[in-house]
């Protein structure tokens, strides 16, 4: 067991060195401490204007959100890795040449996951707030006390959506009845006791006010429903050959409007069969919004009019830029490399898929509008979003063309994101607050976005493409 | 008269080198390939054979050096190229997620085939494998998948086809039938280049060769020539090669 977890960091190890670099990889704590440091001088400004436990309630939402992708991406690597290396096999699929169960590499690659991203992400955050706590006066058993806390979010994260995916695995039916359940019962908590059941978050308790209880709530929270998955996994594989009809030619008739309807009809079978369009919209879509309009729900006080939607709107449209991600992660370009097939083209026909899938931002939006009450703010909200949304896709097209996934911890790239998507952010927030209806502006992203994919063009073409 | 100058030339690389990093995979390669021959590039693991196959086909860019093939440059236009010609790469990679129908149906609409489906059903029953239709490309086995990978390169009748490992994944009796087809491939005109490990074959089926050997190209030759010699490829090969390790 030991030497399988060894041997796994290992494997994670290499698998980022190897795609981001040793050196951009190993610098991503390093710019994680670094942010966390520098943004603890900016936490007298924020207390000023918001209580103290609104930002420790965001930060803690941002642990769970973390160990949610962590998690999301954890189950989907194998076809991942395949597609970026070729014919890949991980050791936690090697259970038909290691005697050892599929059980017990499950389990091993949970505590691999945990560990190696505490050590990624939770430590370095923590750390930068520790060294910068004396400097604005916070006690050192703050920083102590959320290293605890932001470890339990985290692992909360981890452990429900290795749950979800177990729970996904059996029965997609019972997936939606459980989301269903978990709606009604936190809208019915809101409604009749009038308590927003983010507060109820057992390591948000703790960071508040440690108690005994609270840690074992916190703990039972992780542990009940690793256990369930862990129990639940089946390492039973039904003969999982299925037979399809023909659905490229009907497909590809459908999409002639598209500039190249084979390479469209592809994504989108792609998307359907490799189950990323549920389990991508589920587990990093609504389940993200659906934290993020509740932490805004709380903010609502201190916002202007339209305020929440429209900090949404934004949001939704930067999470919506990684349906990207949805559309590179499951396609193995070596399959193009025999075909006369352009990357400017493959680049084409993404964006165009990607425009495709932007209906279900829209029709989020739409529906939170009318759900909020703030209808009356649906078109800039949309425009809002979608702007956002596109302008955030040619960042990344620029940055990483055809390997959306290098954003994630190439520190420099992801720098560069951060710099180019944030300062658009920041000025559509500022308009946002001015007049609700300023934030039109924004169909302006469009032009820098279009200028962007354009030189992501030439910049693509002129490399060799990993796989390709 | 060099094997140049009887030819009509269908690849024709000057000078090629390509770097990764500190690594020369290929270095400063230059070679002749004519209309009609099936040309065999020979060389042990890592000895630059698929990453001259990617540069010939455009799938990455020289260092230096240049390359036409079919008369088309490589670097500029490699999209040219590869509409003119068929590849079976290294690693059978069909898209997971389509059927083998689907794929050959994909294939077709990017390459403008008429009649796709006329002609993946030939490919079908000649490679054995219309049973696996409708499965999808992930949940086929590597025999399968690499008749899948064959059939693309060939659908739509290309004057040059490249092949890295042509055999590799096929049990003995096909690949009888597919050596079979190669030989016939060429005699109506066509070429063939493929790149292997495996002597025997090269010996068997190829008309001209090439050795390369730590990104090197040590010889230019044809097996004509080697038998006239009453030489056997592999022998040659093993000395060749030999000799280029000890200086």
């Amino acid at each position: 067991m030991a030497k399988l977890f060894t041997c796994m960091m290992k494997e994670e190890w290499r698998i980022h060195s190897t795609i981001f670099g040793s050196l951009s990889f190993a610098l991503f704590p390093v710019l994680i401490f670094a942010i966390t440091f520098m943004g603890s001088f900016l936490l007298p400004l924020f207390r000023a204007v918001l209580p103290g436990g609104n930002i420790s309630l965001v930060t803690h939402a941002l642990f769970v959100l973390l160990g949610i992708m962590v998690g999301g991406f954890g189950l989907i690597g194998m076809e991942a890795m395949n597609r970026r290396f070729g014919q890949a096999s991980l050791l936690a699929f090697s259970a038909r040449s290691l005697p050892l169960s599929e059980r017990r590499i499950f389990l091993v690659f949970v505590v691999k996951d945990t560990v190696y991203y505490f050590i990624l992400w939770v430590l370095p955050f923590v750390a930068g707030f520790a060294v910068a706590s004396p400097f604005i006066g916070v006690p050192f058993a703050i920083p102590v006390f959320l290293l605890i806390t932001l470890t339990l979010a985290f692992l909360t994260g981890l452990s429900l959506v290795f749950f979800l995916s177990t729970v996904y695995a059996r029965s997609k039916r019972l997936l939606f009845v459980a989301f269903v359940l978990i709606i009604i019962a936190w809208a019915a908590l809101y409604y009749l006791t009038g308590v927003n059941g983010v507060f109820l978050f057992p390591p948000l308790i703790l960071f508040r006010a440690f108690s005994w209880a609270t840690l074992l709530a916190a703990c039972a929270l992780i542990l009940i429903p690793s256990a369930v998955a862990v129990m639940l996994f089946s390492p039973e594989h039904a003969d999982t050959t299925k037979r399809f009809k023909n659905a490229i030619a009907p497909l590809t008739k459908k999409l002639s409007f598209f500039p190249n309807p084979p390479l469209a009809a592809k994504d989108l079978i792609d998307l359907n069969r490799s189950g990323s369009f549920i389990g991508q919209t589920i587990f990093s879509f609504l389940i993200p919004l659906g934290l993020l309009w509740f932490l805004l729900f709380v903010l609502a006080p201190f916002l202007p009019p339209g305020g929440v939607l429209l900090l949404f709107a934004i949001l939704t449209g930067v999470i919506s830029s990684t349906m990207y991600t949805w559309l590179t992660t499951f396609d193995s370009f070596s399959s193009y490399a025999c075909l006369p097939v352009s990357i400017p083209t493959l680049l084409t026909s993404k964006i165009c898929s990607f425009a495709v899938l932007q209906m279900i931002p829209a029709a989020l939006i739409v529906f939170v509008s009318f759900a909020s009450g703030g209808a009356v703010y649906l078109v800039p909200a949309l425009v809002l979003c979608l702007a956002v949304s596109f302008y955030a896709l040619a960042v990344t097209v620029w940055l990483t063309g055809l390997s959306p996934s290098v954003l994630v911890y190439d520190a420099r790239v992801l720098f560069l994101y951060l710099v180019a998507v944030g300062v658009a952010i920041f000025f559509l927030i500022v308009l946002a607050f001015m007049n609700p209806y300023y934030v039109v502006a924004s169909v302006l992203l469009l032009l820098p976005g279009w200028l962007l994919v354009k030189q992501s063009y030439r910049k693509w073409e002129s490399w060799d493409q990993p796989g390709f | 008269m060099s094997r140049m100058e009887k030819t009509e030339s269908i690849i024709e690389a000057r000078g090629l080198v390509k770097q990764f990093g500190d690594v020369t995979a290929v270095n400063n390669i230059s070679l002749f390939v004519g209309k009609g021959e099936l040309f065999g590039l020979l060389g042990p693991n890592g000895s630059g054979k698929t990453t001259m196959i990617k540069m010939l086909t455009g799938q990455i860019r020289p260092t230096s050096g240049s390359a036409t093939v079919i008369g088309v440059d490589v670097v500029q236009d490699p999209v040219g190229v590869r509409e003119r010609i068929g590849i079976i790469p290294e690693q059978e990679t069909p898209p997971s997620f389509l059927t083998s129908t689907e794929y050959l149906d994909f294939v077709g609409e990017v390459r403008g085939i008429p009649d796709v489906q006329k002609k993946a059903d030939w490919w079908f029953d000649f490679l054995e494998f219309s049973d696996k239709r409708d499965v999808l490309c992930k949940d086929l086995s590597r025999g399968t998948r690499q008749k899948l990978m064959f059939t693309q390169a060939f659908l739509h009748k290309p004057a040059l086809a490249l092949i890295d490992e042509p055999l590799i994944n096929f049990d003995p009796i096909m690949q009888h039938k597919v050596k079979e087809y190669l030989t016939d491939y060429v005699k109506s005109g066509n070429t063939i280049f493929i790149s292997t490990h495996i002597l025997e074959i090269a010996e068997e089926i190829c008309s001209g060769f090439a050795i390369l050997h730590k990104g090197k190209l040590l010889h230019t030759g044809t097996v004509a020539g080697l038998k006239e010699n009453n030489q056997h490829l592999d022998d040659f090969f093993l000395s060749l090669v030999r000799k280029d390790d000890h200086g």
